[in-house]
């Protein structure tokens, strides 16, 4: 996929990594919590920038395939007796198989039709938790957790709450995921993604198989999908309500608002998700607005949000903040 | 150098005198120091719900009326001096922002307690974290029998009684009163509808898959619709419905029944989803007149562990409504099952504060000496709070017609429904005239007529505790 990892995105990572360890011991325990579904919803829009942002294909239903993940983590946990990282390693597997079953049927369809399909999966999950109601625990779900830190990570950090330990057991998944995206863009597979994205028939000239490379596609997509899945269902619960339709589309609307075509842009994309509802509710508090208004002011907000990134600055912030930067002659 | 060292030992038997009574005094802060969310002015409860989305309907009426209901006891003074403020967030009815929210109300909002959450699959996503943090879950929105066993979730109780126990009396009744009938079941296929199965079949009231039984995904009955179901209860001639779902979902069953031309000698609905206020404000979002859908509730079947709103003679009733007209501010305080549930759950919760700081309470042996310690100081903590709660079930008032049953084995609220019929007036009246309290247990017990008095409602509507 990338035959060479270069320095400066191991520092990119290593920042990374070393700034949300430093806000995870900073941060009170809400906003811990809070930063590590940022974390978890950053993989889940990696997922949709690789697919559409880097190769075209649209998709309504990641948060399907981030059940898949969360389903195949709770079952490695409570029926193989797995333990997290270990079931989590499992999860990402079969979310990459269901991938390629489904990059088969989507390297055949494009645009509204490929969406149409993507959603109607993401809307097929509560059925399926239900009818294997012994497998999947139906609407109840199925209980699966962190649990609890490591006694030799104690000892080097000393005592940590739940949220802060729900952050750290994320933030190293979310550090090896930002690694291969980085190196992922900028790959001869990455170019090639982009590529059949821009025109499909001058990529087949190039070379480039493009079904294939949409499967490929597909599949790497469905295995960040899923690992985001996995974590997000290792917060208490994995079950129909955990994943909903509007999951899916909570993580696209992330990624157009933050840049559909950049990492730095799902990552914003998953701060603004995760922390406008909070920073509305605070205004709101301010503001004396009334609750029956209040309650419908962070969808209304990230809907006004969503159209004017995508009518004024269909890159996203930080596609904005890309072409403000001066170029070197 | 021996004065000095004789002062020098003084000194230091008084520097470890002073030291040992501080830490002896700072020893007993964990027993009698408040929990977060108490200070000696406030208590700060949390609540979360769906307040908008799908499922909230009706149930986003009941949080304004338990503020509405602590407002009142704040305007007498509060608890101890200390005034009671709700914080609510709306979960939306989906689990993954239910955790976020909780987190919010245990970190931000610093609450002393959870209390009235309503969503059985909301809930279940955070009750695990709540009971590990020992934070009290009072009063539940949910029958959902699993959630109140104290060994698995010790600081957890109920507001109502079990899916199971109301099941088994409302199919005893039908069993017996529709012999002669064909009796099918709608029910959302969830842990609210599976425990109405087994409740019905505990009374001997079994139902055929796909033919006089049809089941729904919750939350789809808005989007996908119920024609299908109703459809095939229809076909298979089912003559009495009994529907085990939401209030919303029970809307749509009506309507679409009507719209099919589907018309059962009898519908009859479980108590959580059969609010005639709710059920006629779906109807007229669709254009029904009042009159219309007062008319398709008439004679519908329910039952009830507490009075009906609309029965003007109950004392709890005539006082619950006055402090609603009085205190509630919410979007929609109109009179109905859910904003009488959440007056009667904060006169609960009222009862329950006021008796953990009663220095005459009584709480169990392990904790008696401190709680009454405790109250005696006016110091309010978690330990005593739940411990008050499952030691003095029985004396916890409420407008319900059976006590609540909590004790060290079960945090089951109500054993008790009796079953009445919609009249004209979307008043659900007793079927037999009278009312008559059934009382059962969530297991294989019998079905049997309560002989429970509730106790009178004081003149200022305080519980008295």
């Amino acid at each position: 996929m990338f035959k060479r990892i270069q320095t400066g995105n191991l520092v990119k990572t290593f920042i990374f990594f070393a700034v949300i360890f430093y806000l995870g011991k900073v941060f009170d325990p809400y906003n811990q919590g809070q930063l590590s579904v940022v974390l978890m919803y950053f993989i889940g829009i990696l997922s949709i920038t690789f697919l559409t942002g880097l190769s075209g294909q649209i998709s309504l239903g990641q948060g399907a395939l981030m059940a898949v993940g969360g389903y195949t983590c709770a079952l490695g946990i409570l029926n193989l007796g797995l333990n997290y990282w270990q079931s989590i390693i499992f999860s990402v597997l079969a979310s990459l198989i269901a991938g390629w079953i489904l990059g088969i049927t989507a390297a055949r369809l494009s645009g509204p039709y490929l969406a149409g399909t993507t959603l109607v999966i993401a809307l097929a999950i509560p059925s399926l938790a239900n009818r294997f109601e012994s497998v999947f625990g139906g609407d109840v779900g199925l209980n699966v957790e962190f649990g609890a830190p490591p006694q030799w990570f104690v000892n080097l950090i000393g005592e940590i709450g739940f949220e802060q330990w729900q952050l750290f057991a994320t933030l190293p998944f979310a550090s090896i995921a930002l690694f291969f995206a980085l190196n992922l863009f900028k790959s001869r597979t990455g170019r090639s993604w982009r590529a059949v994205r821009d025109h499909e028939i001058a990529a087949s000239l190039a070379g480039i198989n493009v079904q294939r490379m949409k499967i490929f596609t597909f599949v790497v997509a469905s295995g960040f999908a899923g690992l985001a899945g996995a974590m997000y269902g290792l917060r208490g619960i994995v079950g129909p309500s955990v994943y909903p339709i509007s999951l899916s589309l909570t993580l696209l609307t992330g990624a157009v608002l933050g840049g559909l075509r950049s990492i730095g842009g799902a990552f914003i994309g998953a701060v603004l998700v995760v922390f406008l509802p909070d920073l509305i509710e605070s205004l709101s508090g301010t503001w004396e607005i009334a609750p029956q208004i209040g309650n419908y002011l962070p969808a209304m907000v990230s809907s006004i949000l969503l159209i004017l990134t995508v009518v004024l600055n269909p890159a996203g912030i930080a596609g904005g903040l890309h072409h403000r930067k001066p170029r070197h002659k | 150098m021996n004065i000095r060292a004789s002062l020098s030992r003084k000194k230091l038997i008084g520097l470890t005198a002073v030291l040992i009574a501080g830490s002896m005094t700072l020893a007993e802060i964990p027993a009698n120091a408040a929990d977060p969310g108490v200070s000696a002015s406030e208590i700060v409860l949390g609540m979360q719900l769906p307040e908008t989305g799908p499922a909230s309907p009706g149930y986003n009426k009941v949080d304004d009326a338990m503020r509405a209901y602590f407002d009142y006891v704040n305007s007498k003074g509060g608890i101890g001096g200390k005034k009671i403020r709700l914080e609510v967030k709306d979960d939306t009815y989906k689990a993954g922002l239910t955790i976020s929210t909780a987190s919010s109300l245990i970190n931000k909002e610093k609450v002393f307690a959870f209390i009235g959450s309503i969503g059985t699959q909301t809930h279940i996503s955070v009750i695990k974290d709540i009971n590990r943090r020992k934070i009290p879950d009072v009063f539940v929105n949910s029958g959902f029998s699993d959630f109140y066993n104290p060994a698995t979730y010790p600081t957890t109780f109920a507001a109502l009684g079990t899916y199971v126990t109301e099941a088994k009396i409302m199919g005893k009744y039908l069993k017996e009163k529709y012999a002669d009938k064909k009796i099918g079941i709608l029910y959302q296929s969830d842990d609210f509808g599976r425990n109405s199965l087994e409740g019905f079949a505990k009374a001997g009231l079994t139902f055929e898959a796909k033919k006089t039984s049809a089941d729904f995904i919750a939350g789809t009955q808005g989007s996908v619709g119920l024609a299908s179901q109703l459809t095939q209860l229809k076909a298979n001639g089912v003559e009495i419905v009994i529907i085990a779902a939401v209030s919303s979902a029970t809307a749509v069953a009506l309507l679409t029944a009507s719209a099919l031309g589907y018309k059962p000698d009898k519908w009859a609905v479980i108590s959580v989803g059969s609010d005639a206020t709710t059920f006629q404000t779906i109807a007229g979002s669709k254009g029904i007149p009042a009159s219309m859908s007062a008319a398709m509730l008439t004679g519908l079947i329910s039952a009830s562990h507490a009075p009906a709103p609309g029965d003007s003679a109950d004392e709890y009733v005539t006082a619950f409504k006055k402090i609603n007209d009085d205190f509630n501010k919410g979007a929609d305080k109109r009179w109905d099952n859910n904003v009488m549930q959440g007056m009667n759950i904060g006169y609960m919760a009222t009862g329950a504060l006021k008796g953990t700081l009663n220095p005459k309470s009584t709480f169990s042996a392990k904790n008696n000496k401190t709680c009454q310690a405790n109250a005696k100081k006016n110091i309010l903590t978690r330990v005593c709070f739940i411990d008050y709660i499952e030691s003095n079930g029985s004396n916890i008032e409420s407008a319900a017609f059976t006590a609540l049953q909590y004790s060290a084995t079960t945090h089951e609220a109500f054993s008790g429904f009796w079953i009445g019929a919609y009249d004209a007036a979307t008043v659900l009246q007793p079927v037999s005239g009278t009312r008559v309290v059934y009382t059962t247990d969530s297991g294989n017990g019998p079905v049997t007529v309560s002989s429970y008095k509730r106790p009178a409602i004081a003149a200022d509507a305080l519980p008295k505790n």
